[in-house]
């Protein structure tokens, strides 16, 4: 503070806390980040912290301890390793994928509610390293826990049954999926104001996800693992770090345990990030390029994993899975983009003037068309990519036929699914009604014709003949390359309804982007006629009252 | 940066929730270095003005510069100008007083930390300074919410409702401490449901009653403008006529009527003789027999006698009338014993400007 008058303000680009993004030097040269010491030294004060973990830590040992006594009087020691393993690190799974979010979710919502956001919003911090403090703080708190449960999670280790390694890379993964935990749960928090409401939101979703993930990924693929390396054993939820162990390394290895593992959390944990600050920022903000860029990563990165999926099992059953995937992965992306504004704001137009952003760079910016037009270009290459491995990985010239029918469905229709997001966000004025319609639209096109199909089946008591009235729904796609692979007398009957179908949502979609198009471009003349006239009210104003210098004095 | 650039300037601000418009052509100018004292009843729409103004809310339309900068278009530029201090603001609760401005400077990327200490000196905290924020007093976290937004050394301050909710004690230590911002060159805007809470500090005020502003400029000037307003027709004959619908409303919904009840009120002839005033007096002896002493006199509309010596002396003039009839009276040997001139201006101007529905 100095005393003697008001210093000159300095800009806010000769600020470290707003050191260009990217630069991971200047960030490490940054002080910690602020936010995050702040909160430790909150937390640090907090009597409740030691006596919780205590007791959980204390229950955790007693639970694994009866667990171990109960089977050890009727199993072998490495038995007993094994089983109090998989119950330890399933305990522990629960605990980080249920206390995280729940955790994460109490921070931002919490500073809401509390009346401290304001203030910390205001200090020029920026929204991204409000997210990575907020973030580094829950991550601390819920390392805690697992730094407190490694003694008891050792004790497997003493049974035998279980290496070293498998239990260190076991924590390993528990930290990942922390991080995972509390980067969710901080996307949720930064959007409400309430923390109660932004914990139950979190558990809605963590609690049903955590157990899905666990059945699937966990028990699931076990199988699969097993398949893949019989020394991996099926059935036991907590696989993977047996398999880091004992899979032999090769293509295999590389592909289902060092790439896709590394794809599934870096995708997740970066949209997480990148809604959480979007969900900190204004209307007026741009909230579109960093999600974009996002998306035009994570689309490729998930077209890559499905082709080595593919090329490492050489089966072609996975190409469908694969273009399936694809195909729900730019559903979401339309949902995801379905919000996006008309055009970017006027506070969007200056920066990118002062800042002269390349033309390269605004088309990742905000508005409707750019990102629906990059959304279905993405899309279709990544399904061209997948029918391309497809028909190259075919047996059969029937198996090759099919593949191309199923990903070429996939694509028309999800020119379609384009079209429909453009036209709805042209025509709506917020970013709800979109997500709705789009929901509703892809709902109803997926379900609608089977109904259809299935109330023919009963009035002409025909089934064959009734079957092609589902030819609109996507889902037809399964149905016509089943058909055209098998060879069925009707395959080509089959194939050609759902091409007249594709091709009349390929049209559909184009109309509609075009609509869309034409809506945006209106809407935006009106906008901007309508700012020119206030403007020039404005301007008039100045001017008479600069040729009338009386002070402008409200209404007396 | 020249000298006629305001601090503030508010231009045709709306602002709606909802379908209810919240503020409806806002307009007003705070100068550099002025306290402006921007009065009203709850739910006026005070808040809705100062989070615009603090880059938090985007109005529906209009402008408001911060020293000329516009705050829609670069708000990170707005956010470095202004200490905004929110109504009802929290705290950190469990680290101390130290740590807390600490944190905020870093958070400011505040370049030399010794601003804490001089922050923690200016606001007298200095004896806090290491006691947990949770158990500070009401006005003590008040007082620490000044030197959070001092920190970074900000142009203008901007308080809603600074005083709310104190009590008298930190009431008037508040205000001696705004005095001082003042005098280190600060413009200071605050906010007040309560008329008298700060008003003797303010230079200028706003008064903002049901979205509109009812008035606003530098007290003396509003009080000029509304004793030529009373003076008899024709000496005041640039009134302009209420504007039925604004330009600066976006969109071609109607707006509503622009002020058509208010230009009503404020037009005068609702509340006649607003440049009349009132002295009370308290004397000793019969007040009926000193009343004469006084009637007759220049500038003087009728006396009162009540009893126990209450004289009440109508009058047009200012502070010199009642030095005058003072004088007077105490020449002609009559006892005073109490001297009461009856409200202030800012009052008398907010009485005359405003329908009564404000505290
Ligand atoms: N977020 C909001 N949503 C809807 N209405 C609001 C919101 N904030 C304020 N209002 C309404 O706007 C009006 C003005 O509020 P406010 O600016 O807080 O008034 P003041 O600060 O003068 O008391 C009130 O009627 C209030 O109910
Ligand atoms: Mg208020």
């Amino acid at each position: 503070m100095n005393d003697a008058g008001p210093v000159s303000v300095p800009e806010p680009s000769s600020r470290p806390g707003s050191a260009r993004a990217g630069s991971l030097f200047e960030r490490l040269r940054e002080d910690p980040n602020p936010v995050w010491m702040r909160e430790l030294k909150q937390a640090a004060r907090l009597q409740r912290t030691p006596i919780i973990l205590a007791v959980v830590t204390g229950m955790m040992t007693l639970l694994i301890c009866s667990v171990g006594g109960v089977a050890s009087t009727t199993s072998e020691p490495a038995k007993v390793g094994v089983g109090i393993f998989h119950t330890f690190f399933s305990l522990a799974y629960a605990v980080v994928t249920w206390l995280g979010p729940a955790v994460a979710a109490n921070t931002i919502a919490g500073e809401r509610s509390g009346r401290t956001w304001e203030a910390l919003q205001l200090t020029g911090l920026s929204p991204r390293s409000i997210a990575r403090g907020k973030f580094l703080a829950a991550f601390t708190y819920i390392s805690l826990y697992i730094v407190m449960l490694v003694p008891v999670g050792a004790l497997p280790f003493l049974f035998g049954g279980v290496t070293a390694s498998e239990v260190l890379i076991a924590f390993a993964l528990l930290f990942v999926l922390a991080a995972l935990s509390v980067a969710f749960g901080l996307s949720v928090s930064a959007k409400f104001a309430s923390p109660a409401a932004a914990i139950i939101v979190t558990l809605l979703v963590a609690l049903p996800v955590s157990l899905l993930v666990y059945g699937g990924a966990g028990v699931g693929l076990s199988y699969a693992a097993h398949d893949q390396w019989p020394g991996v054993p099926g059935g036991p939820p907590v696989w993977l770090p047996t398999a880091y162990v004992r899979a032999d390394f090769g293509l295999p290895y590389f592909a289902f345990l060092l790439f896709l593992p590394v794809v599934a959390t870096l995708v997740p944990a970066w949209l997480f990030y990148e809604v959480t600050v979007a969900n900190m920022g204004a209307e007026s903000d741009d909230r579109s390029t960093r999600l974009r860029v996002w998306f035009a990563c994570a689309l490729p990165a998930l077209t890559v994993s499905a082709l080595l999926v593919t090329w490492v099992t050489h089966a072609v059953d996975w190409v469908y899975a694969a273009g399936s995937l694809l195909w729900a992965f730019g559903c979401f992306g339309a949902f995801l983009f379905a919000g996006e504004p008309l055009a970017p704001s006027q506070r969007v137009l200056t920066r990118w003037r002062e800042q002269r952003v390349s033309a390269f760079r605004r088309s990742f910016g905000p508005g409707i068309l750019p990102a629906s037009a990059l959304l279905a270009v993405l899309v279709w290459l990544g399904l061209a990519c997948s029918a391309g491995l497809g028909a190259i990985n075919a047996k059969t010239g029937a198996e090759r036929d099919a593949v191309l029918a199923f990903h070429g469905y996939g694509m028309a229709f999800f020119g379609f699914v384009v079209g429909f997001t453009a036209w709805a966000r042209a025509r709506a004025n917020n970013s709800h009604t979109p997500r709705v319609l789009l929901t509703a639209a892809l709902f109803a096109a997926c379900v609608g014709p089977w109904i259809a199909m299935a109330v023919a089946g009963l009035i002409t008591n025909h089934h064959d003949r009734a079957m092609l009235m589902a030819s609109p729904s996507p889902t037809f796609a399964a149905t016509m390359a089943q058909s055209i692979s098998s060879s069925a007398a009707d395959a080509s009957l089959v194939a050609t309804t759902g091409s007249a179908c594709a091709a009349a949502w390929a049209l559909i979609g184009l109309g509609l982007f075009a609509a869309a198009g034409l809506k945006v471009r209106a809407r935006v003349a009106l906008d901007a006629a309508a700012r020119a006239k206030l403007q020039r009210a404005f301007d008039e104003e100045e001017a008479a009252q600069r040729a009338a210098p009386e002070p402008a004095l409200g209404e007396v | 940066m020249s000298a006629a650039l305001p601090a503030i300037r508010v231009r045709h601000l709306w602002h709606r929730f909802g379908t209810m418009d919240v503020l409806r052509d806002v307009s007003f100018e705070v100068g550099q270095g002025e306290i402006f004292g921007f009065i009203g009843p709850n739910g006026a729409g005070k808040t809705t003005t100062i989070r615009i103004m603090a880059t938090l809310l985007e109005p529906l339309s209009g402008k408001v510069e911060i020293d000329g900068i516009d705050v829609a278009l670069a708000p990170e530029r707005v956010r470095r100008l202004i200490g905004y201090m929110p109504d009802h603001a929290g705290v950190y609760e469990r680290i101390t007083i130290r740590e807390f401005l600490e944190f905020f400077a870093a958070a400011y990327a505040v370049p030399d930390r010794a601003v804490v200490g001089a922050v923690i000196e200016l606001t007298e905290l200095g004896k806090l300074q290491h006691r947990l924020v949770a158990e500070l007093s009401k006005g003590m976290k008040q007082r620490l919410q000044i030197a959070r937004i001092l920190l970074h050394d900000p142009k203008v301050l901007v308080l809603d409702e600074p005083a709310s909710d104190l009590d008298p004690r930190a009431r008037i230590e508040v205000r001696d401490l705004l005095l001082e911002l003042k005098d280190l060159g600060k413009t200071i805007f605050l906010s007040s449901h309560i008329l008298t809470e700060l008003s003797d500090i303010c230079t200028s005020v706003g008064i903002l009653e049901r979205g509109s502003l009812v008035v606003s400029g530098p007290i003396s000037e509003i009080a000029e403008r509304l004793a030529a307003r009373n003076a008899p027709p024709g000496a005041d004959g640039k009134r302009e006529p209420p504007t039925p619908q604004s330009p600066f409303l976006p969109g071609n919904e109607a707006g509503p009527v622009h002020n058509a009840e208010r230009a009503q009120t404020a037009g005068g002839a609702l509340v006649p003789g607003a440049a009349r005033k009132r002295l009370r007096l308290r004397v000793i002896g019969d007040a009926r027999s000193i009343a004469p002493l006084i009637e007759g006199g220049g500038g003087v509309l009728g006396v009162e006698a009540g009893l126990a010596g209450q004289l009440t002396v109508h009058y047009v003039g200012d502070e010199r009338f009642v030095a005058e009839v003072v004088r007077h009276l105490v020449s002609r040997g009559v006892g005073i014993v109490g001297v009461e001139p009856e409200r202030n201006e800012l009052e008398r101007i907010f009485l005359e400007v405003t329908r009564g529905d404000l505290q």
